[in-house]
């Protein structure tokens, strides 16, 4: 089952580069010959397709960008004429701050939560929870962003958030207590927007799970045989319920770039997501293939662990 | 005369699980009556010139009646001083204030989403919402309540295109590789698998970055990444009903493969479609209004929820920018929601009893 995904790696960058390789092609040749040839020498013209590699017709380019991404060569950023791996990688550090926080506190909340309005089920907090889910559900986390920013950034009404940035300029100079203050300012609304798109299908998906597995007849076993309420819940049923969540545990690695592209344009941060965006606004497209590999490979890599992650905690699922 | 019987029967006995259905629907007030809100609200919103927009209904003039709604007139024809197309509402000011008998007849909401109100209006754009403007005007002294009106038609309308195509794909790949299996299925899987890999929203701003996308390309382009999720749980049906004896009992009289799949499988597969399409519906405007908060969605001066969030984020001081669009948005996204989970309700009544 892993290996049948293997061959989806190369193949799958090849329709992309397909796709992508036709675009970059004709826009970007479009844009040198026909916006800018009447004032610039042909030789100059050539000298810079030739740089950019636009001089080689779209396959050979393509075997090329294939031929060195083997060599983990992604190339060079247009925009800031430095290895792309290293424009990327720069950015890494503030995604993965953002994404690994969100992602760890929708777990922290939504489970118990979900755990929660189980075993309450049909109680006034079971209710009053399930309207706070469907308000979730119905709002973007970007739209919540902004809405958030409005509210608290110092527009018309309160100014108790920065309007986004992952630290404030003078972040260096302050006192070690100011740090602190200072990120956690800058965290917390990016934070609540992350969480809040999937907070609604989280919650959800652990009170059913939890649901149904309240009526199996195992739980039943366990009752009959006179254990606690607790006991049954914690030792019983809530270990069963937790496989569908625990699965969903291997695509945090793919969280980490994938949801973040419009909540990091709203509140600003220098992340993967505003990096590609800018990168297709700039066309800069060395950037913008580089991420789009490495966003699949890690998507990939993904599936990959939450398959493993599901025939490790569920002896029952296996793989031929 | 068996097929006559066939014919009367069939439709029969369909009607009644689907009446069953329908009954039990009825019942979940909350999904019900968002149900009715928001199909009232989007029948009327095709005919929305005549409750919300800048041309009268009806103008007298000199005992003549005129029908601008319907037809182009100049200003001059009503005896205007002004360029181009009639003002209808300092028409009807101008008719009040000579009381000659000439009348216009506005719609209720006399303000269109494309025009613009600068020398109307005092003070630069964006104005706070008042009584005449109920959401205040956007950055280029647009009224913000008649782009969400118009807004709504779109965005519901778009969503629906999207899902019902993407959903005729995800069904007709689905059902191909669930009705063949064997290697059609492995290889199918193995493509949408890698399909799938494709961060969609990604992928649409590149296209979109690079051709000006229109209505019809953004549906195809949605579309084309729509369909993955439903076309599983196709399969995964046809997988179940396959096995089932009526399968078994058609291979066995010599049904086509045709038959077998729209005859007798299809119809017995398309629970999946109906509970997910709300869903669907709701992705779908979400996608559309991140597209055009991102200025990668419907070209401009199309009017749309997305498109006035990102004014709302550039204007942060002016608030009612983004938190209308946000109400509405959430609005329309909670009843198709509510709608969505009573069907599901409907059609799969799962009833857990705790055991104890």
């Amino acid at each position: 089952m892993i290996l049948q995904f293997v061959p989806g790696g190369p193949l799958e960058m090849e329709i992309m580069k397909i796709r992508m390789g036709g675009k970059s092609g004709s826009t970007e040749s479009g844009s040198t010959t026909g916006g800018t040839t009447q004032n610039i020498p042909q030789s100059a013209i050539d000298e810079l397709k030739k740089f950019y590699g636009f001089d080689k017709p779209l396959h050979e380019r393509y075997l090329i960008w294939i031929g060195n991404l083997l060599k983990f060569d992604l190339g060079r950023s247009y925009v800031y004429a430095e290895p792309v791996w290293d424009v990327i990688k720069s950015r890494f550090p503030v995604s993965i701050y953002f994404g690994l926080i969100g992602f760890l506190l929708t777990y922290l909340v939504c489970v118990p939560l979900g755990v929660y309005k189980a075993v309450k089920n049909g109680s006034a907090f079971d209710f009053l929870t399930s309207a706070l889910v469907f308000i979730g559900y119905s709002i973007p986390g970007f739209a919540f962003g902004a809405l958030m920013i409005v509210l608290f950034g110092g527009g018309s009404f309160w100014d108790v958030f920065p309007l986004g940035g992952f630290r404030s300029e003078d972040w260096e100079s302050l006192s070690a207590w100011g740090k602190v203050t200072d990120q956690v300012y800058h965290t917390i609304l990016p934070v609540a927007s992350y969480m809040i798109g999937s907070f609604a299908t989280l919650t959800i998906l652990t009170k059913n799970s939890v649901i149904e597995n309240l009526s199996q007849d195992y739980v039943r076993t366990a009752y009959s045989k006179g254990l606690s309420e607790k006991r049954v819940i914690f030792g019983h049923a809530l270990r069963n319920s937790l496989i569908p969540i625990a699965t969903g545990l291997g695509h945090a690695v793919s969280l980490v770039l994938a949801g973040s592209l419009l909540i990091e344009r709203v509140f600003n941060i220098n992340g993967i997501g505003l990096l590609g965006y800018e990168s297709i606004v700039q066309r800069d497209y060395p950037v913008t293939m580089g991420i789009l590999v490495i966003s699949s490979l890690l998507l990939l890599l993904g599936n990959i662990i939450s398959d493993m992650i599901y025939a490790f905690v569920d002896p029952r699922i296996r793989f031929k | 005369m068996a097929e006559e019987i066939e014919k009367t029967n069939k439709p029969e006995v369909s009607t009644s699980i689907f009446k069953k259905r329908w009954r039990k629907f009825k019942t979940l007030k909350r999904g019900y009556y968002s149900f009715i809100t928001i199909v009232v609200l989007y029948l009327l919103s095709f005919i929305l010139p005549l409750f919300v927009g800048r041309d009268a209904l009806i103008v007298n003039y000199n005992g003549n009646y005129h029908f601008p709604i319907f037809k182009y007139y100049s200003a001059e024809s009503f005896g205007q001083d002004l360029q181009g197309e009639a003002n209808y509402r300092m028409l009807k000011k101008q008719f009040k204030e000579e009381d000659k008998g000439n009348w216009v007849l506005m719609p209720l909401y006399p303000f269109g989403p494309n025009e613009n109100l600068l020398n109307e209006l005092e003070g630069n754009p964006p104005h706070p919402p008042s009584g005449e403007h109920w959401a205040g005007t956007d950055d280029r002294g647009r009224d913000v309540f008649a782009r969400l009106a118009y807004g709504f038609n779109i965005g519901l309308s778009f969503s629906i295109i999207v899902t019902f195509f993407a959903y005729f794909i995800g069904v007709s790949i689905g059902s191909t590789l669930g009705f063949f299996g064997g290697k059609v299925d492995f290889f199918g899987l193995r493509l949408i698998e890698i399909w799938s890999t494709l961060p969609f929203l990604y992928v649409i701003i590149i296209i979109s970055s690079i051709i000006q996308p229109n209505f019809i390309l953004l549906v195809f382009i949605l579309m084309l990444f729509g369909w993955i999720g439903i076309s599983y749980y196709i399969r995964g049906e046809f997988y179940r009903e396959k096995a089932r004896d009526y399968v078994s009992a058609g291979v066995s009289m010599g049904a086509k493969n045709r038959t077998l799949i729209f005859k007798h499988i299809l119809p017995n597969s398309l629970t999946p479609v109906i509970s997910y399409a709300p869903f669907a519906i709701v992705a779908n405007i979400f996608s559309l209004v991140s597209l055009d908060f991102l200025g990668f969605g419907l070209p401009p001066p199309t009017p749309s929820w997305g498109q006035l969030m990102q004014q709302g984020l550039s204007n942060i001081e002016n608030w009612w920018l983004i938190a209308t669009p946000l109400m509405a948005l959430f609005l329309t996204l909670l009843s198709i929601t509510f709608i969505g989970e009573a069907i599901r309700e409907a059609f799969d009544p799962k009833v857990y009893s705790r055991l104890r």
